[in-house]
């Protein structure tokens, strides 16, 4: 021991508080082995498994070995990564201006404004599924409107065309989502101090620039934070798709989770090839928490 | 005191005791209130006179959750939660037989089969046993509003024993004329992607259960007729089951192709009486094609972890399975068609329908069932349907047929490697 560091003296009521503490986190380290990591194992050793219903058999890594020669696997791979790479930036970006501007205190109701903002996330996702899917069919609210009005003649395939059925998930997912988002930056907003702002004004900042050089700096750990729960969100993106397209047109909105579902309880139910695919969005969703925590976090 | 509460206690237990002996519940899950669930109301009526010591109870389940739990519960173990007996669509029959294997219980020497149909019987028959009491029959009719035709100069004759280009000229003009929509039916085809097929007496699958999909005369035909359809602007195509009812029940289309179970839904729209009428369907353009086919259809199955699965087959056998009367009953109110074969003889299937201008509809609907192709369905029934599906969608974005078949194929292939 160097004379910096000095001996902890472990005293015996020390150690008591500390076995305390350990049995204080007992019960909920044991429920995390339990409900988590139990289920995690058997999960990977089902992945192992091949074959339908309930006559499985080891067939070693083969189900991995077949996801790459899986046309549905490959095109669900390809729709979530859309939704990720189309959704989540549109969203991050929108919560984020969204914050700063509801962080105005000489705005008048911005009580009101951050409460209707944030309302959305306390609908389920089934029946906010259920909302939007009311809005966009064939003969929903919007296209009713734009009949009437005598915008268009015959009614937009908002969700019978890959492409439109995508970007309505997307647009379900921000009106969902974006509110949720927005509170974490208002609760990291309110941590800086407004003495910088005042600083920078004086020095001549425009409002432009105090966002990039001291709001967004500053929310760094927030906004990786968010990322990374987006992130991971999106790529077990379902219900949105399981009620309002089914995956539909073909398998133009499928993602993976829902290939997993399909697999698991709608088709002929390969049990170890679906847990195979959930172990690869589980990498994945390892992986990309990794790069964004390498690329966010500079300390 | 303390005796005389023990001697009411005991009695108390011996009563409920007795009770529970005489009183054998059975749980049933279906769907659709207007067909299955009706049926299952009547067939308890007619149960109860034969043995009232059974309750029933019938939970309303819809078709999809009805799989979903039956398969959550065989391949997790807990086959507790599943009912007494379970109404099965016809085409996931041999999926369930043969991916679990000893979870349902066989039917053999319960059950008269031979008053049954021999397709419906082969759908559930696993191993050589038969697993299943046939339910409903799902020929395929065109149902259509009789007054849109007249509007475009058209009589039911016209819309009978016809091609699918006729069918879509037809379409043409009526929607000139009403500013309707001639048809509707699921965005994605998929029932006509069966129905059509099975038409033509082909099926997904060869004799042997191989894939035959992209040599299949056809399967190209009615790939062809669904691309044409969909560019022809006749078809609406609804995004999901309620739009679709909605379609017709409102007026904004005015022809559904559908198995004959879709009556009961047709007739809900009161307003609509007397303008329609019934016809067999269109017919590929191919060698064998025909102007007959059959969509949906079901059958009762009976879980083998029912406590009392011979209380269930008898239920069902003496009901679905032996009384005539009983199917005189649902068909007037529900259009249940049935595939017991005894019933037909009954005097309802001979009378006029008012719904549908006075037509004898249902003599017409057994008339079409007997001529129904009768093809060999696998345990990928929907899985193939659902690639074919898939390559249709990929043929309106742009892609040949040629190219999309033989997708279509080996992913099938691939699938059932």
């Amino acid at each position: 021991m160097t004379a910096l560091r000095a001996p902890r003296p472990k005293g015996g009521l020390e150690r008591k508080t500390a076995r305390k503490g350990w049995l204080f986190i007992l019960p909920a380290v044991f429920l995390i082995l339990v409900l988590s990591f139990y289920p995690m194992i058997q999960a990977f050793l089902l992945s192992l498994q091949k074959g339908s219903g309930n006559q499985l058999s080891y067939g070693g890594f083969s189900n991995y070995q077949r996801l790459p020669k899986d046309n549905t696997y490959v095109t669900a791979l390809g729709n979530t990564f859309f939704y990720l790479i189309v959704q989540v930036p549109i969203m991050l970006v929108l919560a984020l201006i969204l914050a700063v501007m509801l962080n105005d205190e000489k705005l008048m109701g911005r009580g009101i404004y951050r409460t209707l903002i944030f309302l959305p996330c306390a609908t389920s996702l089934v029946s906010c599924s259920m909302i939007f899917l009311q809005l966009f069919s064939n003969n929903g609210l919007l296209n009713s409107i734009m009949l009437k009005l005598g915008w268009v003649s015959e009614p937009i395939p908002f969700l019978t065309n890959a492409l439109y059925a995508r970007l309505v998930i997307v647009v379900t997912m921000l009106w969902r989502w974006t509110g949720y988002n927005m509170v974490f930056y208002l609760a990291g907003l309110q941590n800086i101090d407004h003495q910088i702002y005042e600083a920078a004004r004086i020095d001549g900042a425009t409002a432009f620039h105090q966002f990039t050089k001291i709001t967004v700096p500053l929310l760094r750990p927030i906004i990786l934070f968010t990322t990374v729960l987006s992130t991971n969100g999106t790529l077990q993106l379902f219900d949105e798709v399981r009620i309002m397209t089914a995956g539909g047109p073909g398998i133009g909105t499928a993602t993976l989770s829902w290939y997993i579902y399909r697999i698991t309880f709608e088709s002929v139910p390969r049990f170890g090839y679906a847990a195979a695919m959930a172990f690869t969005i589980f990498i994945m969703v390892a992986i990309l928490a990794f790069i964004q925590m390498k690329v966010g976090d500079r300390q | 005191m303390k005796k005389l509460f023990a001697l009411l206690l005991a009695t108390v237990m011996l009563l409920s005791a007795a009770s529970a002996l005489a009183q054998t519940k059975l749980t049933v899950w279906c769907w659709d209130p207007a067909f299955n669930i009706y049926a299952m109301e009547e067939a308890k009526k007619v149960y109860a006179q034969i043995n009232p010591d059974v309750e029933i109870e019938v939970i309303e389940t819809l078709s999809g959750d009805c799989e979903t739990r039956q398969t959550t519960a065989l391949s997790s173990g807990q086959t507790d939660t599943l009912p007494d007996i379970v109404l099965m669509q016809d085409n996931s029959g041999r999926r369930f037989l043969d991916t679990f294997p000893g979870a349902y219980f066989p039917m053999d020497g319960l059950v008269d089969y031979d008053n049954f149909a021999t397709y419906k019987i082969d759908k559930f028959t696993s191993g050589g046993k038969r697993y299943a009491v046939p339910f409903d029959n799902g020929v395929a009719a065109t149902f259509v509003r009789t007054d849109y035709l007249e509007a475009a100069g058209f009589t039911l004759a016209d819309l009978t024993d016809i091609t699918w280009d006729r069918f879509i000229e037809i379409g043409l003009k009526v929607k000139e004329a009403t500013g309707n929509y001639m048809l509707v039916t699921q965005a994605g085809y998929a029932d006509f992607v069966s129905m059509m097929t099975q038409s033509a007496d082909f099926w997904f699958f060869d004799d042997e259960g191989h894939p035959n999909i992209n040599t299949n005369p056809a399967v190209r035909a009615m790939v062809e007729t669904i691309v044409k359809l969909h560019d022809s602007g006749i078809v609406k195509e609804a995004v999901d089951w309620s739009e679709y009812i909605a379609s017709f029940n409102n007026g904004s289309a005015g022809s559904t192709i559908q198995g004959c179970w879709i009556i009961g839904s047709i007739v809900l729209a009161k307003d609509q009486a007397g303008k329609w009428g019934v016809t067999n369907i269109p017919r590929l353009d191919i060698e064998s094609g025909t102007n007959y086919s059959s969509q949906g259809g079901s059958s009762w199955v009976v879980p083998a972890s029912s406590k009392n699965p011979e209380a269930a087959v008898d239920f069902l056998s003496k009901t679905f399975g032996a009384s005539v009367e009983f199917y005189q009953t649902i068909l007037q109110s529900s259009g249940a068609i049935a595939t017991y074969l005894p019933a037909a003889d009954g005097p309802a299937y001979s009378e006029p329908h008012p719904f549908f201008n006075g037509q004898k509809v249902f003599e017409d609907l057994m008339n079409y069932s007997s001529k129904v192709p009768l093809v060999k369905y696998g345990v990928y029934n929907y899985e193939a349907r659902d690639e074919i599906v898939n390559a249709i969608e990929a043929i309106f974005n742009g892609a040949s047929i040629d190219t999309a078949l033989n997708d279509a194929q080996s992913a099938i292939e691939f699938i059932m490697e």
